[in-house]
């Protein structure tokens, strides 16, 4: 109480928007700009070759990551180290197609089906997480994010049919789903918890807590209603994934769309008719845990839960040369009970030593020290900073002693 | 026309990208606002000429930041406005008519070894206001006691009577009305509860101030003045005088409220208050001062680390 009063009194914390919009097909396409980190191209995908829908152009070592295909008619610019660039053409004269799989009749379990999933692109590490009980996240994972609440009661047959393939391959023996406390929603074939729908409650270990009352037990995970959203598009549609759901918004405009993956940022957001001025801020992601981009030719990757524009002006800027105050917001709001602005000013000075004592690890990065930061630090980029180097020296130390 | 085709320059930043909005110019604002009542009172009571008192604190406030940060060759930190408020916050506690080499003096050195001795703002450990104030106040006694200072008017100085003549005397010489209206002689700000009040429930609900720090602070002062007032009514007055004399609730409200020197968890920001209530109360009971009120917050500044040592234990960590 005293919180919403006092600190975070934004309404857009409460992660219940009663959006009832459906999602909005994105548009076709010109450009495509794919992440190939990592990846093994397949045969035959090089520079000005022609590719159609669904075509598979990489795969992943990895049995949990998803392979990559081509989500549209094009042919392909340019491959570099890092990504696959591809531009529209027209389909006319384009060899080949992807013949729908009815995934859910083929009545494939476990493993066999996790493999089949990764084929058809789908990531399943969250999915297939080795626990005896998994919750799905039904909250939007960030103030800002409204596409749970149209997954959850709208397109039925989507989040259905998801629901029944993650019940195939999964391999927790408990399976529940939470929702925001009061809202009405019945499947026939997963149990539902209610969870009070108050950022940072969708992070997944405080979803946990607040469902389980522990923090961190074992056996329990989390995976987010986006994964099963996926699954359930892949097992509707019986084609590769080759799409993503997004919420795209700004200070005034706000709509939820199903786009390819891979769409460049720029022409996303002249779709949704939002009008860029320079010194804006776009970002990908939501706008507590999100990554901001420097350019429009970035892309929508897989995963990818949201493309916001904070405009300038709205917020006040960081200047980079703050000292802390000790003013003491941080401490009040960190879930995590932490003590973010100490954490900062040891990461500032790189005694990461001091942060690993004071359990800066802990961290769930939820953001919120930075939202209330009066003196406009950078203080979750602090904590991140020394957990990777702890990380680091962790890791040095263990080769070390080897 | 198409965004891609604008060539446009993007702000680039750090998760997280929204913001509340409050900043420190921003509580800076807040707080001057949350002034205005209080400095209305006081010119109401003693005329225009507070506002000399007033604007020469923070008008030297502000002189001995640049004057400071020119000096350690850091960037100025005028713009943030707390220098200002300080030099408000201050003269708020001195007579009506202090004179003018007092001020800045005060002025000087609060901001001198209560805020940039330690680095700026926000890294001293002791109430910048309370610093300056404790200066002058043991160097300059006479001058800064209202009540040898103010000789030409008709109110009293309720804790002069209360220490000297007892409890009955101060409580039939005046009223709670004309305590809350601020007609009684104390600090020019620090008297006029009624626009204290006000001014700080604008700050609880602008979020500047913690709401716990105060009540807690009340309840201290009521807690103990009640069990004395109840254990012997003849030597101990009713609580309530404590809280609407002198800067008690001018303390609870705008000083023990002071971010950087308070705790920020709840047992320990509730200790601190009812810690500070309750020296007010003993101050002024057994000490040699009438009011004490600064001294209390002084003294609970210098206990904040240990009330913050009282923490939770982090997420998921085992003890």
């Amino acid at each position: 109480m005293r919180q919403r009063f006092q600190i975070l009194s934004d309404p857009r914390f409460r992660l219940v928007y009663n959006e009832t919009r459906s999602f909005i097909e994105g548009p076709d396409p010109k450009n495509v700009r794919l992440n190939r980190e990592n990846f093994t191209l397949v045969d035959g995908v090089k520079k000005k070759t022609k590719v159609y829908p669904g075509m598979l152009l990489a795969t992943h070592p990895s049995e949990k990551k998803g392979d990559l295909h081509s989500p549209m008619y094009g042919e392909i610019t340019e491959i570099n180290y890092r990504s696959i660039f591809i531009d529209a053409v027209d389909p006319e004269g384009i060899e080949g197609q992807v013949e729908p799989v009815d995934v859910l009749a083929e009545g494939k379990e476990g493993d066999e089906l996790i493999l089949q999933m990764k084929q058809m692109g789908v990531n399943t590490k969250s999915l297939a997480q080795e626990v005896d009980t998994l919750i799905i996240n039904g909250l939007n994972p960030d103030p800002g994010v409204t596409w749970a609440e149209p997954m959850l009661t709208q397109n039925g047959q989507n989040l259905h049919a998801g629901i029944e393939l993650h019940k195939r391959l999964a391999k927790a023996k408990n399976i529940l789903l939470a929702v925001p406390k009061g809202m009405h929603v019945s499947y026939d074939n997963i149990d539902v918890v209610y969870v009070e729908p108050e950022y940072p409650k969708s992070v997944n270990a405080l979803l946990i807590k607040e469902v389980t009352g522990k923090e961190n037990p074992e056996g329990v995970g989390a995976v987010g209603l986006h994964n099963i959203w996926s699954l359930g598009r892949v097992g509707v549609t019986g084609l590769p994934l080759m799409e993503t759901v997004i919420t795209i918004g700004s200070q005034t405009k706000w709509g939820n769309y199903i786009v390819k993956n891979g769409m460049w940022i720029g022409q996303l957001l002249d779709y949704s008719g939002i009008d860029l001025r320079a010194g804006d801020t776009v970002l990908r992601g939501g706008p507590l845990r999100g990554e901001c981009l420097d350019r429009l030719d970035r892309s929508i990757t897989k995963g990818t839960t949201g493309l916001f524009v904070v405009e300038s002006g709205t917020v006040p800027p960081m200047e980079g040369h703050s000292p802390c105050v000790n003013c003491g917001a941080c401490v009040q709001v960190c879930p995590a009970h932490l003590n973010p602005s100490t954490l900062s000013r040891y990461a500032e000075f790189a005694n990461y030593q001091a942060c690993l004592a004071e359990h800066s690890p802990s961290c769930l990065e939820c953001g919120l020290c930075g939202y209330v930061c009066i003196a406009r630090r950078p203080v979750l980029q602090y904590i991140r900073l020394a957990n990777a180097k702890i990380k680091e020296m962790q890791k040095s130390a263990v080769e070390n002693n080897e | 026309m198409s965004n891609l085709d604008k060539k446009l320059l993007f702000s680039m930043s750090v998760a997280p990208f929204w913001h509340c909005g409050r900043t420190i110019r921003g509580n800076s604002i807040h707080t001057s606002i949350a002034l205005i009542a209080v400095l209305a009172m006081a010119v109401w009571h003693w005329g225009i000429s507070v506002l000399g008192v007033v604007g020469l604190s923070a008008l030297f406030s502000m002189l001995t930041e640049e004057f400071w940060n020119k000096i350690m060759g850091r960037h100025s930190t005028l713009n943030d406005g707390t220098a200002f408020v300080s030099g408000i916050l201050l003269a708020c506690l001195l007579p009506a008519n202090a004179p003018f080499w007092l001020v800045i003096l005060g002025a000087f050195c609060a901001i001198t070894f209560g805020k940039m001795a330690f680095g700026g703002y926000g890294a001293n450990p002791v109430s910048t206001v309370c610093v300056g104030w404790a200066m002058i106040f043991i160097s300059f006694p006479i001058y800064m006691d209202p009540n040898a200072m103010l000789l030409q008017t008709d109110f009293i100085d309720p804790l002069v009577r209360l220490k000297y003549f007892g409890p009955d005397f101060m409580v039939n010489s005046i009223s709670f009305t004309d305590l809350l209206l601020g007609r009684q002689i104390g600090g020019l700000g620090t008297v006029q509860n009624l626009g204290i009040i006000l001014g700080g429930i604008y700050l609880i609900a602008k979020g500047v101030i913690r709401m716990e720090i105060v009540v807690f602070f009340v309840i201290g002062v009521l807690l103990l003045g009640g069990i004395l007032n109840i254990c012997n009514p003849e030597l101990y007055v009713n609580p309530f005088y404590h809280l609407l004399t002198g800067s008690t609730l001018f303390c609870a409200f705008f000083l023990a409220t002071e971010n950087a020197s308070a705790p920020d968890r709840a047992i320990g920001m509730r200790l601190y208050g009812l810690a500070g209530g309750m020296l007010v109360v003993l101050i002024r009971t057994y000490g040699i001062y009438t009011d004490g009120a600064p001294f209390a917050i002084m003294l609970i500044n210098l206990l904040s680390p240990y009330f913050a040592m009282i923490q939770p234990k982090p997420f998921g960590v085992k003890q």
